[in-house]
Formats: structure tokens, C-alpha cells, sequence
């Protein structure tokens, strides 16, 4: 027998499915009673190296309302070649085709390790998919140099059949025709006008069409369409696409002292989406949109033209004190929305020193499943090596990104759906799987993700409605079903089917088999999800407090102790992390706005709400490695009792990925004794965590910020303010500095603080 | 007496003097033959003045200024002075017609006021010699130009700006006319007038307005397309107008591949709209930092954005009744398009190409208001219109070669008593007297109609001074000061003995457009009608008794006149019932306002000759070459047989009729057919054949092209 943790690992492994509970309760009421929801982490597109290509289309029930694929959970009677729905039960004849198999000769899908099957449908390939470059030319000539160059690197990496589109933009927006012989011909519209799709399509001239279009031959005809002055296959347009990119030119128009380029974005994404919305609808497509800064005019600015206003921060915000970012936000949305209805993407490479808009712009990322890279500057090796990672393939060779992928969830009937977390917008299917609970997307069995890759994560929340004195369903247990059809970067359409169980339990005996079932990481994360979707809308208060209230009736519900004995407060091995993630979720930058940009919290926020377990844990709880003469590198708490100064720490958390000297370590280094080879040892433990946090920076999209501090550098505050202040002014000016480790300048209480408050409420009689 | 004379035609061109003085006005010191100023340039429809309002009235003939102030000149005394002298009260500049006092006072001739002569001014420039101010360049010379001080600018002259906008609508492309003015651009592009500063830019439009970038270090020019038309904008702040010198390969590239590429679309799409309003719009905006020259070439009716217009012509009443709203603008954007422009040193030429009705009554308003030029091609196609192609083509080297003047304005003084109430032209009129000329080029021309406030009994002469204050396409700003006098008389027989006819029909003809515009083209023909009576019945009144009966007496100079009126008549501006298109007629009318006098009278009265027997015989010898110089037959049908060959001469277009029973050599040696039969027809070219004939007829029809700026084709 496996433990809990060995059988979550499994199942991870296999299908992508982290869940909170792994027992569940067989009833509605017990299920409310375990505080953190019935919930999973879902990876649609995990990779896997090990699934076999399976050139057919799947088996589906066929009982109309159900429609689920066959899958290794259902029985199958090889004597009669009949398989029975295990949502439904609905008895299904194998098609003629299955008339050889046999209990030894079962086709993949019956083969238990493949609850999770990858179909590659043989239909025609589609077109594309187009890459729509939309570039900021509102930036300093370094800038656009290094965006210029990063570009042309790029096209060497799409794949074979892509097409591409150029869009140019500053205070006018251009739209570059390709292709054309001699002289280049582009299209201008002025910045700061809101143009209805419709006008934009007629002055394209999209709405003309070729007098020889006739119903019928739409496909032989696709070569002539109007936009295709506007998007070509790259074999046809390479060249060409790299001297434009090659004689672009910075805005031309004169930008006076004491103002901000005047800066087109709104329009020029407006076009974007116009133009792939009337020529290549449900065509896998990505608009990349550049930006070197804020919107200044038009639909979707940000800030005006004025050096003099500054960029609305998180007080402006709260305060309803800025203009321009409710109608901003409104523009962005209904770009979005349109762009996620067609299959598009959207993803924002935004380099600045100062906001950009991120904060009013994230929704183009998170509805349509595009990225969003931040930086300070195209020319960093931040973004150059991020974009670069845009196109990079797996272990099968094969591109990291999908496109116009539909999510569809079915569940036996014990089970409902109230909502998905995650990129993806709504497709608004009822089905008798649908919760009337809606959390997050919620009130859909459907969901769609114009863009997916093999990291992107779906929350996907669940509701138990057996009722409470209910037996145990049969089969004795839950199952539910995810369908992921998708378009492959090769423009093969695939269906990926992960069809998971997990046994029922009694509510009033299976108590404890319950809680061994809790998988406290996966729950982690799912919380984070749900607080930092709560805290879109709700005040930030509001969501500690519920997060507060939600930890302390888990302590109360599945810790061990005797009321009012805080002192007696046991927790299971496998909760007993649970109450740190919290406490670091607390003080993280995705629920503590203040001291950041709101462009920074809508990034930090867009990373966490796709990323995969591993990595939203160490977002929440960023990871300590401690280097020192007395053994090899070691995980250290923390906490400020590890910064010591013969030691040197490596800190990663997610965003930036951090080497810290400690005083003594800086000073040897000052002195240059890594230098000297009598001191080759030395040499070591220096160079020891740079080349872990070069494996963590070629692993990792988008490329963490690098940097190398030492006690006393400005850059050490990223690492002070990570860390638990066990040793904050407070305690020093009691006890004084002990130990040699670090003081940090914080008001923060600290983990012990917490915990000792946090036990204090959970046995309390009186809650 | 015209009922008697039939062969009233002189044989040869008879050539206008200048005005001479036999008698010096009394208390002046005009010496004696001073010379008048050419009359190619400036010329009154009177010879001799009236001194009274009065006897102006009976005289019956309209009295004004024929005016070609930028006209080609052989040869201009052109003077660089400290201080250019003027009358300190009215600004009129000296000039031969004023009269010294004594050497350090003069006098001026407009406003009778005296002043200083400047202690500079007794130095004569050339001779050297000192107190004999009368002798100087200004006071002996009626034209004159003067290279103008600092006090004259009110910014640094502009540079030579030129754009070019042209149609590419489906209609414009199909008619090839694109290729020809590339070509001639190309082939001119080192002649454009102007200096290292020289700007050029080009926009094409049709349902949408498209803007080629040149900036230097790009590969090929960038087209850029504004479709927004109703509110469209410059898409970019710089190298739309760029340095003909620095870009000069990017031009020659666009102009190189701008015939295909509108050629057709890519995708076949079809545009058949002409946004011309809205490139008007956008070229207003690029060129008014400058000032300068917008040429037009438009082939469609403008059919969509600003300035929209639609078909008024019925096609079945072209020779009935014209509605007079038909020959004024449909809506005013032109005009306010030209007066902005104007407003802003640019000027709007126009070339119309049309096969079908573009209503050149509205488009013309945005040349008429701004002081551009316009040209018309009707039906211009490639393949099919061979005589308008080739007279564009030389035209266009005309066109774009000829010398220009920016930034101009033209004031035009008068001796006191008389004054100016109408102009005529292209121009926006600032003030009662001045004229703002965004641009002037030599072949345009203005005329003025003045009236006499004031007896001018006691003096013996009158005087009028155009000057015209320009900059050079080499960014020199310059006056041309043009000076006329001319004598009073106290009787009608006097003025009606000195009368200059081709101007009085010259003038006449633009009082009868303006008829035709505010009345009606029937209360115009009237009114031209009564012109040529009332005057000789006013000169009838004035012979003895005994020459009144039984015969039209008239004097010789109006000899003439009666025939030009018909003329007139006859002329598609002004005919009636006979079958006109209705941009034939107001492109007509608009002609007769802004033609010089040289070109209109080709135009209302062609010349004839019959070529088939041209000889030697009188023949003038011009850089070495023998020009036979046949007799002007009257332009009438007894003129004309089937025995010979014949030449008209209509100014812009040459016409060779070739009688049924021509000599046989003339068909062989000149039009290179072995007989009649074998004309093609219709030819536009005479073929270069190596014998005495062909020679003597090449000769002199190119003798007859020298003798004017542009060129004349000709059809067989
Ligand atoms: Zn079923
Ligand atoms: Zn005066």
C-alpha cells in the first residue's frame, strides 16, 4: 500500500489532477463541513512522454445528454462488446470496428495507466496559426532595436505553417500590408479613435470580396482574401516581414518636453482583434502586442500625454480617483471577450520603468489564455531569453503552445461543477453537471481557452449534492471527466480525455479516511485562488478576514486538542504545513497591494492564476537554500534567524530568483579571496548557488529577475521582505541580538505569532 | 465700311505696339519716345482716355486692363537697389511716366504728390554719372524688376513646394493617363524650377487617400493608406513633402512604379470611388507650413468623402436652355478649400481628364480662389484619345519647367480719377486693389475693369502701375513693376480711332462669363450682342451726315470686332443650340477669365491657311530655316475647297483638312500616302519625309508652335 502522498504524486503525475480531498464525503452537508472546498488543480495540457498517439476519434456514450468518452474506469463486457457509461451507465455497443478485442487485447483507452488519452483527430489541418505582432514604436532607440532584433530572432522559431500579420503603432496605428512588390503599403488610422469593428473592417477593405468567391469553394478561396494583404504564411513573406522590421523607425511625431509619447495602444488592439476577428474567426491565432509604455490617448488610455499626471497607483484606485481606468477597463474587456469568443489570444510584452497599464489590460491575458511578460526594457536578457522561451519546444519537439482549446468537465451525478479559476472565458453550456453555486467561471460545463501550453492550470471547484442520508452511490465512487479539444501548433485538432475517481466515503464513519485524503499543497493553492479571485472585488481586509476565519474552522474541525488548551493544538501530519502557506499567502504581493504598482499585482496575480502546483507553491512560500562551509546547500526556514553572515542564500519566488552574501562572506569577497588559489574552496561555495539559480533560470517562463546582493545592498530588501520577521526591531529591543542573524524592519508579526493567536482561536470555546 | 469690305482679314498677323507719345504731357518732363510698356503684358481696351465720365458713356466700349504680368520675357532689367523709390503717399514705385521738378524732386504720376528723390538715386548705376535721375534703369525702362529688400518679406521666402495629387480611381487608371505624368516627371524632375531647397510630395487617392513616404535611407518608398476619409489626417508629421535632392532616387522609384501599382489591385477589387475632397484636405495641411504649387490630376467626379458631387447634366438638353445654377459651384467646399489654401501661400492647379461629367463649374473653385492654373483633356485616353495624350505631354513639360512665382501679390495703381472695380482671373482679392496670388506662373493672366471717378481735364495722360511682388523658385524675393501712360482726349472720334480691339473683346468676353453666371447665358449672348452695336452706333453718331447711309461704318481698328463678337457667339462658352457638354462650355468660361489675351483670341478666332502650296515667297528665315508665310484666309467656307489642304490653327490644337482632290505630291510628300484613299484616319502625326515639300510644311507648322509657350497637336 502506497501512502497518500506517493498516490497523489501518482495521480498528478498521470493525469494532471491535483485534488484537496481525496476521499470524499458521500454527503452534501459533511462535504460544506470540511471548510476548504471539494476543488482540483487542473493541467489540461500536462506533458507527457509516455502516451501513445492515438490517430482516432474517441468513443463517446451515447446517450445524448451525456455524450462522455469511454475511458479505463468503465466496465466493458468483451463477450457481448459492451461498455457501460460510468457517468451514466448507459449500456453502449462498441462500434464494429472493436470487434477484436479481447480482456488482452484492449484498445489504449481501456488501459488503466491511460485515464488520461490524447486523440489526435485525423480531420484536415486548419490554417495557421497567425502570429499578429503589434509594435509600440514609441520607445527610445535602444528599446526598439532590441524588440526589432528580438522579433526577427522569432521568426526563425515559428512554426512551419505559420502566418504572420504587422501592426505598428504610436500616435497613429498602421497596418502593414505583406508581401507587396517594391513599394511597402500600409494602412494608418488615427490613435484616438474608437472605431467599431466594422468600420475598421471596411477601411482594411476586408469587406470586399473577390468577385470570384462563390459558397462552396470558401477553402481553394482563402488564398485571395482581402486580409490577406494583411496576413501571409511566413515561407511566402519572411524576407519581407524582416526588412520592414529592419526599416522601422521610431514615431516620428515630436514628443515636447514634459510629455508622454502619445501612444496608441487601445486602437491598434482594437485592430488587431478587428482584423483576425473578420478573417480568420476560430483560426488558432495570437496577437503579440508589444508596449513601451502606457496608453496616452484614445480607447483604453491610461494616463493622458502629461508628465505632470502621474499613473494612478492603488490609493487612486481604491479611492475612485483616477478617469481614465474604469473606461479603460471596459475597453480592454470587450476586446477580450471578442478575441477569447474567436479562438485568439492575446499576450502583452510590456517593458517599462514605469506602468504600463497592466492593471486595466490583464484581462486580455486572462480572458483569452495569452502571456504577460514585465520588464524594464526590451534590451534585457530578461525579456530577450522570456520571448525566446515563447517558442520553445518540448522533449517530443513539438511547439509549448495550443490554441482554441475548449474545456468540457462531466461528473457523476453525486457530483456538480461550480466554476473554473484559470485563463479561460465561459461558453455558457448547460448541462445537468452545473452547479447553481457559481464560483469563479461558473454556470458552464464548458470553457474556453483560446491559448493553453502544457503549464497552464485550471482551479476547478466542485460540489458534492448527494444527500446526507443518502447510501453511498454506486460503484462506490466519484468520477469525474475532463474533455480538452484543442488545436496542436502543427494545426492538428486533438482531443486530450482525463477521466479521474476518487472512493466515497461514509460521512459519518469515513471521518478520518477523509482527512488522510487531504492533499494540504493542492488546498493551499486552490484557497490562494479563491482569495485572490475574492479580492478582484472585495476589499482587501475582507479577504484576510475570510481567509483567517476559513483557517481557524479547518484547525477547528480536523486539528487535535482539548478546549481552551492552546498549548494542546495537534495537527496531522498532512495539515500541519497548511496554517505557513497561509501565513505567507498573507503577507504575499498577490493580497498585500500596497507597496506595489497595480501593474504589479495584476502580474503577479495573472502568473499565479495559471501557473502548476510546484510553482504556486513557491509563489506563496518562496524557497530558502542556505550555502555554507559545514555541508552541502540545505532548504532553510524563512526566516530571518537564516540569514546569517558566513552564509550565502539563494532565494527563489517565483519573480525573482536572488543570491545573498552574508556580511562575512561579502567581506571575504570584497577582499578577493575567491581569487586566490589557496582558497579554491571558497571559490565554490560562491559559485555553488549561481549555477543552481542558472538551472532555475533556464527552467522557468517567464525568466525570473537575477540578482546577487549581500547584507547591506539595497537589492537585499526583496530577500527582508520574504522572509518570516522572527527577528523583527521589536524583539531585539528586548532580547537583542543573539545569534548573529539578521533584524528586519518590519511591523509584520511574525510565523510564531501567528500560530501561537491562531491556536488560542481554533480551541477557544467560544467560537 | 463693312458692307462693302468682305476681305476684312489682314494677310498677316498684325503685331500690337506699344503705346508712343508724340506730344509731352505739359509740365512734365517726360522726354521724348519714351517707351510705353509692352502691350503683351499690360494693355487697355482704350488707347486714348476720355477726360470725363461722361464722354466715357458715349463712347459705348467697355474701358479696362488686359494684365499678363508673369509673362516670358526676352529681355528684364532686373536691379538690385539699397532702397526702392516710391511715392511716399500712395507707394507707387518711380517710373519713366513721373516727372522731376528739378533733380531732387519728383512727382508722382497716380497721385500727383511730390517727393524727394533720394541722395542714392543720382548715382547712376551704370554710366556712373551723377544728378540726372531721369536717366536711371527705373525711370527709362516701363518693366522692370527689382530684387527686393528685407522690408519685403514677412517671413524667409519659402522654398519651391511642390505636390502632385493624383486620381487613381478605376475610371483615372484605366485611362493611362498615370504613365504620362510619370513620364514627365521623370524626364523633368532636373528642370522643376527651384534650387537645393526644393520640396516634392505625392498622394494618390481613391476610395481611399494614400501618402508615400520618402525618407531618405529607406529602401523603397512606403505607401500609406488612410481610409478614414471623413475625417482624414496626416499619418505621419515628415517625409510626405521631402528634398527633391536627398530623396531624389526614392521619388524617381515611386514615379517609376506608380502607374502599376494602382494598376490593378491585387485581389481585382475594383475601387471606383475619388476621394478628391479629402486629399484636398489632407494636401491643404501638408503644404501650409510651406506655401506653394498642389497639382490635381482628376479623371472622376468626386464620389465620395468631403466635397462629394453629383451628375448635373442632362445629357439630352446639352444644346437647350442651361440652367444658370449649373454653371455656378453645387457646393462651396472648393471655394473655402482655395481660399484656405490661398490663406496659406499654396495654389491649386487642375488637370481634368474626364470622359464624363466631373462638374469643373465646383472643381474649378479650388483653382479660381487660390490663383492656380487649369488645364482639360476631355476623353484623355491612351489608346483611344492619341491628340489630348499628346498635348498633355507637352504641356506637362511646359507645365512643370515654366517659371513660377510664390508667396505673389499684384496691386495695380491708377493716376488718380480713375479706379478698378472688377478683376478678372484666378486670384483671391485682399483688398480693392491688391490681388493675392498664392502662385503666378506666365500663362496666367488677369484684367481689370476701371471705372472714372474724376474729370481728368487737365491732364494730358493717365497712368497705370501693376507690380507684382513675388518669390523666385530660387527663394529670391522680387517686384515686377509694369508702368503704362496713356493720353487723354476730349472727343469720342479720337477714342474710337484708337481702339484696341482684341483687347475690348478680350474683356468683353469675361464681363459675358460673369453675364452668364449671375444672369443667364441668354442675358450674356444679348448683352455681347449689344456690345459691338451700341458702340458703332455711338460712332455712327459722330461721322457727317453723309457717310451714315447705306453702309456699316466702323473705324479701322474695330474692323474686326463685329466678326470676333460672333465669334464669341459661337464659341462653345457661349453658343447656343448646338450640342455642348457642360464641362465644355464652363471649362470655356473659364478659359476666357484667366487666359492672356495672346491665347484667348487663338482660341475664339482660329487661324486658317491653306498648306498645299506653301513656297517660298515671302518666306521669313528663322535660326536658319526657311518659313513659308501663306496668307490667314477667312474663316469661312469659301475659304476651303476640296482642291487643297488646310490648316486651322485653333491655339491648342492644329487641324489638317486634306481636300478629296489635293495634289497628288502634296498626299505623297508630305502625309506619305501614295494617294488620298490611303489616309489613315484619324492621324496625329505627320510623318518626316525627306523633300522639299514635307520640309517647307514641318517648318512652318513648328514656326507656328515656337510662336507660343505651349504646344499645339495636330489631326489629320
Ligand atoms: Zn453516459
Ligand atoms: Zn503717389
Amino acid at each position: 500500500m502506497t501512502t497518500y502522498q506517493e498516490y497523489i504524486l501518482q495521480n498528478e503525475e498521470r493525469d494532471g489532477v491535483r485534488l484537496s480531498w481525496n476521499v470524499w464525503p458521500s454527503s452534501r452537508l459533511e462535504a460544506t463541513r470540511m471548510v476548504v472546498p471539494l476543488s482540483c488543480l487542473f493541467t489540461p495540457l500536462k506533458e507527457r512522454v509516455d502516451m501513445p498517439p492515438i490517430q482516432y476519434e474517441p468513443i463517446l456514450c451515447t446517450r445524448h445528454t451525456c455524450r462522455a468518452v469511454l475511458n479505463p474506469l468503465c466496465q466493458v463486457d468483451y463477450r457481448s462488446k459492451i461498455w457501460t457509461c460510468n457517468f451514466c451507465y448507459q449500456r453502449n455497443p462498441f462500434p464494429a470496428s472493436y470487434a477484436a478485442i479481447t480482456e488482452t487485447h484492449q484498445p489504449a483507452e481501456l488501459i488503466p495507466q491511460f485515464t488520461t488519452l490524447e486523440y489526435q483527430l485525423p480531420a484536415q489541418p486548419t490554417i495557421g496559426p497567425v502570429f499578429l505582432f503589434v509594435l509600440d514604436t514609441c520607445m527610445d532607440e535602444e528599446d526598439l532595436q532590441a524588440m526589432k532584433e528580438s522579433l526577427q530572432m522569432s521568426l526563425s522559431l515559428l512554426p512551419n505553417n505559420a502566418m504572420v500579420g504587422l501592426i505598428t503603432y504610436g500616435k497613429m496605428v498602421q497596418v502593414h500590408e505583406l508581401g507587396t512588390e517594391g513599394i511597402s503599403k500600409s494602412y494608418v488610422f488615427r490613435g484616438t479613435k474608437d472605431l467599431a469593428a466594422k468600420q475598421i473592417q471596411e477601411m482594411l477593405g476586408l469587406n470586399k470580396v473577390p468577385g470570384s468567391n462563390q459558397p462552396g469553394q470558401q477553402q481553394n478561396n482563402t488564398a485571395n482574401l482581402p486580409a490577406n494583404r494583411f496576413l501571409q504564411p511566413l515561407h511566402k513573406c519572411d524576407m519581407f516581414v524582416t526588412d520592414l522590421l529592419g526599416e522601422l523607425q521610431r514615431d516620428p511625431w515630436p514628443v515636447s518636453q514634459g510629455k508622454r509619447p502619445l501612444r496608441s495602444v487601445g486602437t491598434a488592439l482594437s485592430i488587431a482583434v478587428g482584423l483576425l476577428e473578420c478573417a480568420f474567426p476560430n483560426v488558432p491565432a495570437r496577437v503579440m502586442l508589444f508596449m513601451g509604455g502606457p496608453c496616452t490617448q484614445g480607447p483604453g488610455m491610461i494616463i493622458d500625454d502629461s508628465l505632470e499626471n502621474t499613473i494612478r497607483s492603488w490609493y487612486d484606485i481604491e479611492k475612485d480617483n483616477n478617469k481614465y481606468t474604469k473606461k479603460a477597463v471596459k475597453h480592454y474587456e470587450a476586446l477580450s471577450t471578442r478575441a477569447a469568443n474567436n479562438g485568439h489570444t492575446i499576450d502583452i510584452y510590456a517593458c517599462a520603468l514605469d506602468q504600463t497599464g497592466l492593471h486595466e489590460m490583464k484581462c486580455c491575458t486572462n480572458l483569452t489564455g495569452g502571456l504577460m511578460v514585465m520588464g524594464d526594457s526590451f534590451n534585457t536578457s530578461l525579456f530577450k531569453q522570456t520571448f525566446q522561451k515563447v517558442f520553445s519546444k518540448d522533449s517530443k519537439g513539438e511547439f509549448n503552445m495550443a490554441f482554441n482549446a475548449t474545456m468540457e468537465i462531466k461528473a457523476s451525478r453525486e457530483i456538480k461543477v461550480n466554476g473554473v479559476i484559470g485563463p479561460c472565458v465561459s461558453l455558457n453550456v448547460r448541462s445537468p453537471s452545473v452547479s447553481e453555486t457559481e464560483i469563479g467561471i461558473g454556470g458552464t460545463s464548458q470553457w474556453k481557452a483560446s491559448g493553453i501550453d502544457p503549464s497552464t492550470t485550471f482551479a476547478v471547484f466542485l460540489e458534492i449534492v448527494n444527500q446526507h442520508n443518502a447510501p453511498i452511490p454506486q460503484g462506490g465512487r466519484g468520477t469525474v471527466q475532463f474533455i480538452t479539444q484543442y488545436t496542436h501548433s502543427s494545426g492538428q485538432r486533438r482531443v486530450r480525455v482525463t477521466t479521474i475517481a476518487r472512493n466515497w466515503a461514509d460521512p459519518n464513519t469515513g471521518q478520518s479516511h477523509i482527512a488522510a485524503g487531504f492533499d494540504q499543497e493542492a488546498s493551499a493553492v486552490l484557497m490562494s485562488r479563491l482569495a485572490i479571485h475574492r479580492s478582484q472585488n472585495d476589499e482587501g481586509q475582507d479577504v484576510l478576514r475570510w481567509l483567517d476565519r476559513m483557517l481557524i474552522r479547518l484547525c477547528q474541525k480536523f486539528g487535535d486538542f482539548q478546549k481552551d488548551a492552546p498549548e494542546t493544538f495537534r495537527f496531522a501530519e498532512n495539515f500541519s504545513l497548511y496554517p505557513q502557506f497561509m501565513f505567507h499567502l498573507r503577507r504575499s504581493s498577490f493580497l498585500q497591494v500596497f507597496g506595489h504598482s497595480p501593474d504589479e499585482t495584476a502580474y503577479y496575480r495573472y502568473q499565479f492564476d495559471r501557473q502548476d502546483l510546484t510553482n504556486s507553491l513557491i509563489m506563496i512560500q518562496p524557497v530558502l537554500y542556505s550555502y555554507s562551509f559545514n555541508g552541502p546547500p540545505e532548504p532553510v526556514l524563512l526566516d530571518s534567524t537564516s540569514i546569517q553572515p558566513d552564509k550565502i542564500l539563494l532565494l527563489d519566488t517565483f519573480f525573482q530568483v536572488l543570491i545573498f552574501h552574508g556580511e562575512t562572506i561579502d567581506q571575504w569577497k570584497k577582499a578577493g579571496y575567491h581569487e586566490k588559489p589557496e582558497y579554491e574552496n571558497f571559490r565554490q561555495l560562491m559559485q555553488a548557488p549561481v549555477f543552481d539559480a542558472q538551472d532555475i533560470l533556464a527552467t522557468r517562463f517567464p525568466i525570473p529577475r537575477y540578482i546577487e546582493t549581500q547584507q547591506g545592498g539595497s537589492q537585499a530588501r526583496f530577500l527582508f521582505h520574504k522572509v518570516n520577521p522572527s527577528q523583527t526591531y521589536n524583539n531585539t529591543m528586548f532580547g537583542g541580538q543573539q545569534d548573529g542573524s539578521a533584524a528586519v524592519l518590519t511591523d509584520d508579526v511574525s510565523l510564531q505569532v501567528f500560530m501561537d493567536h491562531l491556536k488560542k482561536l481554533a480551541v477557544s470555546s467560544a467560537s | 465700311n463693312l458692307m462693302q469690305e468682305t476681305r476684312i482679314l489682314p494677310p498677316q498677323k498684325t503685331v500690337e505696339l506699344p503705346l508712343r507719345f508724340e506730344t509731352n504731357a505739359e509740365g512734365m518732363l517726360i522726354p521724348p519716345n519714351r517707351k510705353n510698356c509692352n502691350p503683351e503684358v499690360l494693355r487697355c481696351t482704350l488707347k486714348r482716355i476720355p477726360d470725363t465720365k461722361d464722354l466715357l458713356g458715349k463712347v459705348k466700349l467697355p474701358f479696362g486692363l488686359v494684365v499678363h504680368p508673369f509673362r516670358d520675357l526676352t529681355s528684364l532689367p532686373v536691379i538690385s537697389a539699397g532702397t526702392i523709390v516710391r511715392c511716399k503717399r500712395c507707394r507707387t514705385y518711380i517710373n519713366p511716366f513721373v516727372s522731376f521738378l528739378d533733380e531732387r524732386r519728383w512727382r508722382c504720376n497716380m497721385c500727383f504728390g511730390v517727393n524727394e528723390t533720394p541722395e542714392e538715386f543720382l548715382h547712376h548705376p551704370v554710366t556712373k554719372t551723377y544728378g540726372q535721375p531721369h536717366t536711371r534703369p527705373e525711370c527709362t525702362n516701363a518693366t522692370i524688376e527689382f530684387i527686393a529688400p528685407q522690408e519685403y518679406m514677412l517671413r524667409p521666402p519659402q522654398p519651391a513646394v511642390y505636390l502632385f495629387l493624383m486620381d487613381v480611381s478605376h475610371s483615372a487608371v484605366e485611362s493611362g493617363y498615370l504613365q504620362i505624368v510619370c513620364d514627365a516627371l521623370l524626364d523633368n524632375l532636373e528642370r522643376l524650377p527651384g534650387d537645393k531647397r526644393t520640396r516634392i510630395g505625392f498622394l494618390t487617392y481613391n476610395g481611399t487617400v494614400h501618402f508615400y513616404r520618402l525618407s531618405e535611407g529607406l529602401a523603397q518608398p512606403q505607401m500609406i493608406v488612410v481610409s478614414d476619409i471623413d475625417d482624414v489626417f496626416l499619418p505621419t508629421p515628415e517625409n510626405l513633402l521631402v528634398n527633391l535632392h536627398e530623396s531624389k532616387d526614392l521619388v524617381q522609384d515611386l514615379l517609376h512604379q506608380l502607374p502599376t501599382i494602382h494598376n490593378v489591385d491585387a485581389e481585382g477589387e475594383i475601387d471606383t470611388y475619388s476621394a478628391l475632397g479629402a486629399a484636398l484636405e489632407v494636401a491643404k495641411k501638408l503644404m501650409s507650413p510651406f506655401g506653394g504649387r498642389v497639382t490635381v490630376f482628376q479623371q472622376a467626379i468626386p464620389s465620395i468623402g468631403p466635397g462629394t458631387l453629383k451628375s448635373r447634366e442632362d445629357p439630352n438638353s446639352r444644346a437647350g436652355q442651361i440652367p444658370t445654377a449649373n454653371l455656378n459651384p453645387a457646393t462651396d467646399f472648393y471655394k473655402k478649400m482655395a481660399l484656405d489654401c490661398s490663406a496659406h501661400q499654396v495654389a491649386i492647379d487642375m488637370f481634368f481628364f474626364n470622359s464624363q461629367y466631373i462638374d469643373i463649374a465646383t472643381l474649378s473653385c479650388s483653382s479660381r480662389f487660390s490663383a492656380g492654373d487649369l488645364h482639360y483633356y476631355p476623353s484623355l485616353h491612351v489608346q483611344h484619345n492619341p491628340m489630348e495624350v499628346e498635348r498633355l505631354k507637352n504641356d506637362l513639360e511646359r507645365y512643370l519647367t515654366r517659371k513660377i512665382g510664390f508667396e505673389a501679390v499684384m496691386r495695380i495703381r491708377c493716376t488718380k480719377g480713375l479706379s478698378i472695380h472688377t478683376f478678372h482671373g484666378n486670384f483671391f482679392v485682399r483688398s480693392t486693389d491688391l490681388l493675392s496670388l498664392a502662385n503666378v506662373s506666365p500663362d496666367s493672366g488677369y484684367a481689370v475693369n476701371l471705372t472714372l471717378d474724376e474729370p481728368l481735364t487737365d491732364q494730358s495722360a493717365a497712368c497705370v502701375q501693376a507690380a507684382l511682388l513675388y518669390t523666385t523658385s530660387k527663394g529670391e524675393r522680387r517686384i515686377r513693376v509694369h508702368t503704362m501712360c496713356i493720353p487723354i482726349v476730349k472727343t469720342t472720334a479720337e477714342i474710337h480711332n484708337n481702339v484696341d480691339c482684341e483687347a475690348v473683346v478680350a474683356l468683353l468676353a469675361k464681363m459675358g462669363v460673369d453675364r452668364s453666371v449671375t444672369a443667364s447665358l441668354q442675358d450674356a449672348r444679348d448683352a455681347l450682342l449689344n456690345a459691338v452695336i451700341d458702340p458703332l452706333k455711338a460712332y455712327k453718331a459722330g461721322l457727317p451726315q453723309s457717310m451714315t447711309v447705306g453702309g456699316l461704318y466702323v473705324p479701322k481698328c474695330l474692323r474686326l470686332f463685329p466678326l470676333y463678337i460672333q465669334s464669341l457667339l459661337k464659341h462653345p462658352a457661349f453658343r447656343a443650340g448646338v450640342s455642348t457638354r457642360l464641362d465644355d462650355r464652363v471649362f470655356s468660361m473659364i478659359n476666357f477669365k484667366m487666359q492672356p489675351v495672346g491665347y484667348f483670341m487663338q482660341d475664339v478666332h482660329p487661324d486658317l491657311y491653306r498648306v498645299d502650296d506653301l513656297n517660298d515667297e515671302g518666306a521669313v528665315t528663322v535660326g536658319g530655316r526657311e518659313v513659308p508665310q501663306p496668307d490667314l484666309l477667312p474663316l469661312s467656307a469659301e475659304s476651303i475647297s476640296q482642291y487643297g489642304c488646310f490648316l486651322l490653327d485653333c491655339g491648342w490644337r492644329m487641324f489638317l483638312l486634306v481636300g478629296r482632290q489635293s495634289p497628288q505630291a502634296f498626299i505623297k510628300n508630305v502625309l506619305g500616302a501614295p494617294q488620298f484613299s490611303n489616309i489613315e484616319e484619324p492621324m496625329y502625326s505627320i510623318p518626316e519625309l525627306e523633300n522639299p515639300t514635307s520640309e517647307l510644311f514641318h517648318s512652318f507648322i513648328e514656326w507656328l508652335r515656337e510662336n507660343r509657350p505651349h504646344h499645339a497637336p495636330i489631326r489629320v
